[in-house]
C-alpha cells in the first residue's frame, strides 16, 4: 500500500530530521541549566521557603523528638486524641471527594452553559473563600444551630463538621478545573464525536484525563484546608472530646495546658498524613491522566 | 454521487451562512471547496459531517439520508485546521482511537494503526505525544485518526492553514498522491485557489452562501462563469466594460487590429521575467496589462507612448457585472 509514497516519504525526512530529537525518559546533557539570573531567583526562593515552611517545620519535628519515642506513642495512645485524627481525617476525606464531584460540576456549568446570573454566581463562588472563616462559623451556626430557621439542628454534631469544611473548601477544586476546561477545545470534542464516542466516552477518554491534574491540584488544595481548619467549625461543632473535637481544636488545648510537646507530637501526624495523601493524589491524577 | 447537499440553508442570527445551496459531490475524487472566509465553505462541511445542523435542506451521503444522524453515525473522517489532537494520547493511541470505541479486536487495532503510521510516514513517532510533533506531523497524524475507521467520505476544513507555507506545499502535493493511494471521496475546504487549483478534480466555488460554479479546475479558470469566480482564480483587468486576465490582451504600439482601444501607457513595472503595463485609455479606464520582457522590448513599449489595446483570440472575457477590488 506504501510502495507509491515511497516519494513523499523523501520529501518528509527533512522535516522529521528539523524536529524535535526523540525524547528521552532521562533528559542528557548538563543538569544544571542556571543562568546568574536564575540562580539569583532559585535562591531567593530557596531562603523564603527555608525561613516560612522548612525551619518551623523542622522546629516542630524537633520539639517532637524532645520527649523520645515514649512522648510520640503517648500522645497517640490517648483515645480521645485517636478520636480526633480519625474524625478530622475521615470528615476531610468525604469532603474532598464531595468537592470532587460538585466542584466539578460546577465548573462545568459556569464555562459551558448559559443562564441568568451566570457571573453574580461565578463572583459568589469565592464567597467562602474570602470570608473570615470565624464569620462562616457564625453563619453556619445561625442557620443550622438552635433555634435554626431551617429547623436543622446539627450542632454539636459529626455534620456540623463536615458542613463547615464542605463550605470552607467548596472554591478549590471549582478554581482549578474552571480554567482549563475553559482552555479545551471544541475541536478535540468534536473530532472524538466524527470518530464515533458517544457523549459518555468523550467525557470519560477525553474530557476527565485533561481535567485530572487540575481536579487533583484542587482536591489537595481541598483535603489541607480540611485537615487544618479551625475558625469555621468550632462554633458549631461544640468541640466535644470523642465526638466533634477536630485535630486543630486537640493542639490548641495542648498547648492552652502548656503542653507544647504533646502538641508538636500532633502536628507531625498531620503533617504525615497530609504528604500521604497528596502523593496519593498525585498517583491517581498520573494513572487518570494517561487513562486515554 | 457520494454526497448529495439538498436545498441547504443555514443562519446564524441574522447572519446567512449558506442560502439554498444544491450541489452534489463526486464518489472516489478530492473536490475543493474554495471561497473567500466568512463565505460559508466551512459551515457546508460541518454540516455534511454532522457537526452543525442545517435549518433546512437535506443531506445524503452514499445514498443514505443523513440530514438527522449524529455525527457518531454518518461514518466520516474529519479532519480541523488546528489538528484537534488529543493531548494526553500517543500518536499511536490518537490514530487508535477509533478503532477501540469500536471494540474491534487488539490485534487488528495494532496491525491497522501500523498500517495508516506507515502510510503518513509516522512510523518512528508512534510512541510519542503529539506536543512533540511538528505542525504538519500532527496534521498528518490527524489524517491518520480520520482515516482509521474507514470512512465514506474524508472532509478536511482548511487542513494546511496553520501550516507555514513551504511545509503547506509539501503536504498538499502528498494529499494528493495520498488521495491517489486510498481512494477514498475526499473533500477539503480551503480559501488559496493555488492549493485548490493544484490538488482538486473538482472545484466548488462558494461565496456570500451561494454556490457560484462547479467544475474541473481547467473549466473554471478558462470558463469562469461570472465575474467572482475568474477574479477569485487570479489577476483580472478590465477592458471595454469586459474582465479579463491581464496577460490575455494584446497590445500594440499602431493601430493593426479592428477594435483596439487607443491609450497611453501611464506606468511600466518589471518584474523578473514579466513587464506589468498600466494604460490610461482614452475612455478614462485603467487597464493592466501583462506580457513578456522580450515582447515589451520587441514592440518597444515605453511610459508615456500611445498603444492600442484588443482582447487576445481564446482569451476569457466575461461582462462586467460590478466593481472587482
Amino acid at each position: 500500500m506504501t510502495s507509491a509514497l515511497l516519494g513523499p516519504a523523501a520529501d518528509f525526512a527533512g522535516e522529521a530530521s528539523t524536529g524535535r530529537p526523540p525524547r528521552r525518559r532521562r533528559r542528557q546533557g548538563p543538569r544544571n541549566t542556571l543562568t546568574p539570573g536564575a540562580g539569583l531567583g532559585l535562591g531567593i526562593a530557596m531562603i523564603w521557603f527555608s525561613l516560612l515552611v522548612l525551619i518551623p517545620l523542622v522546629a516542630i519535628i524537633v520539639t517532637a523528638g524532645e520527649g523520645g519515642w515514649s512522648g510520640y506513642f503517648d500522645v497517640l495512645a490517648s483515645d480521645q486524641t485517636w478520636a480526633a485524627v480519625q474524625l478530622t481525617v475521615t470528615q476531610s476525606l468525604l469532603v474532598t471527594a464531595v468537592n470532587v464531584v460538585v466542584g466539578t460540576i460546577i465548573a462545568w456549568v459556569l464555562v459551558r452553559d448559559r443562564f441568568w446570573g451566570k457571573s453574580v454566581l461565578n463572583v459568589i463562588i469565592d464567597v467562602p473563600f474570602a470570608l473570615p472563616t470565624i464569620v462562616a462559623g457564625l453563619v453556619l451556626l445561625s442557620l443550622y444551630g438552635p433555634q435554626s430557621p431551617l429547623g436543622l439542628e446539627w450542632a454539636n454534631t459529626e455534620r456540623a463538621v463536615m458542613l463547615a469544611l464542605a463550605f470552607v473548601t467548596l472554591p478549590f477544586i471549582v478554581r482549578t478545573v474552571q480554567p482549563v476546561l475553559e482552555e479545551l477545545d471544541a475541536d478535540v470534542e468534536e473530532a472524538a464525536a466524527s470518530l464515533g464516542a458517544t457523549r459518555a466516552t468523550i467525557v470519560r477518554r477525553i474530557i476527565l484525563p485533561s481535567l485530572a491534574p487540575a481536579i487533583a491540584a484542587g482536591a489537595a488544595l481541598s483535603f489541607a484546608r480540611a485537615i487544618s481548619e479551625y475558625g469555621s467549625l468550632v462554633l458549631l461543632s461544640g468541640n466535644l472530646p470523642f465526638r466533634t473535637e477536630v485535630v486543630s481544636v486537640r493542639v490548641l488545648s495542648f498547648i492552652e495546658n502548656g503542653n507544647t510537646q504533646s502538641a508538636a507530637a500532633l502536628a507531625s501526624v498531620m503533617l504525615a498524613v497530609a504528604l500521604v495523601v497528596i502523593v496519593g493524589l498525585d498517583i491517581v491524577q498520573r494513572r487518570v491522566a494517561n487513562r486515554g | 454521487m457520494s454526497i448529495d447537499v439538498h436545498h441547504v440553508t443555514k443562519r446564524f442570527g441574522d447572519f446567512v451562512a449558506l442560502d439554498d445551496v444544491t450541489v452534489s459531490l463526486p464518489t472516489g475524487q478530492l473536490t475543493a471547496l474554495l471561497g473567500p472566509s466568512g463565505g460559508g465553505k466551512s459551515t457546508l462541511l460541518r454540516i455534511i459531517a454532522g457537526l452543525d445542523t442545517a435549518d433546512s435542506g437535506t443531506i445524503s451521503i452514499e445514498g443514505t439520508d443523513a440530514t438527522r444522524l449524529p455525527a457518531q453515525k454518518r461514518n466520516v473522517g474529519f479532519v480541523f485546521q488546528h489538528y484537534a489532537v488529543f493531548k494526553h494520547m500517543t500518536v499511536a493511541k490518537n490514530v487508535a482511537f477509533g478503532l477501540e470505541i469500536r471494540r474491534r479486536p487488539k490485534a487488528e487495532v495494532v496491525a491497522r494503526v501500523d498500517e495508516l503510521l506507515k502510510l503518513v510516514h509516522l512510523s518512528q513517532f508512534a510512541h510519542r505525544l503529539p506536543s512533540q510533533l511538528s505542525g504538519g506531523q500532527r496534521q498528518r497524524m490527524a489524517l491518520a485518526r480520520a482515516l482509521a475507521v474507514e470512512p465514506s467520505v474524508l472532509l478536511l476544513d482548511e487542513p494546511f492553514g496553520a501550516l507555514d507555507a513551504k511545509v503547506r506545499k509539501e503536504l498538499r502535493e502528498w494529499l494528493r498522491r495520498l488521495h491517489d493511494e486510498v481512494n477514498v471521496t475526499t473533500v477539503f475546504v480551503t480559501h488559496d485557489q493555488e492549493e485548490a487549483l493544484e490538488v482538486a478534480d473538482e472545484i466548488v466555488v462558494i461565496n456570500e452562501g451561494r454556490v457560484e460554479q462547479v467544475g474541473t479546475p481547467d473549466q473554471l479558470y478558462d470558463e469562469p462563469a461570472n465575474d467572482f469566480v475568474m477574479s477569485f482564480l487570479g489577476d483580472v483587468t478590465s477592458l471595454g466594460g469586459s474582465s479579463l486576465r491581464p496577460h490575455d490582451i494584446e497590445i500594440s504600439t499602431s493601430p493593426v487590429l479592428a477594435g483596439g482601444v487607443e491609450g497611453e501607457v501611464s506606468r511600466l513595472l518589471r518584474i523578473g521575467f514579466e513587464v506589468r503595463a498600466n494604460v490610461l485609455t482614452i475612455d478614462g479606464e485603467e487597464v493592466t496589462v501583462v506580457l513578456t520582457r522580450a515582447h515589451a522590448r520587441a514592440i518597444g513599449v515605453e511610459e508615456g507612448s500611445t498603444v492600442w489595446l484588443t482582447p487576445a483570440v481564446g482569451a476569457a472575457v466575461v461582462p462586467r457585472m460590478k466593481a472587482v477590488v
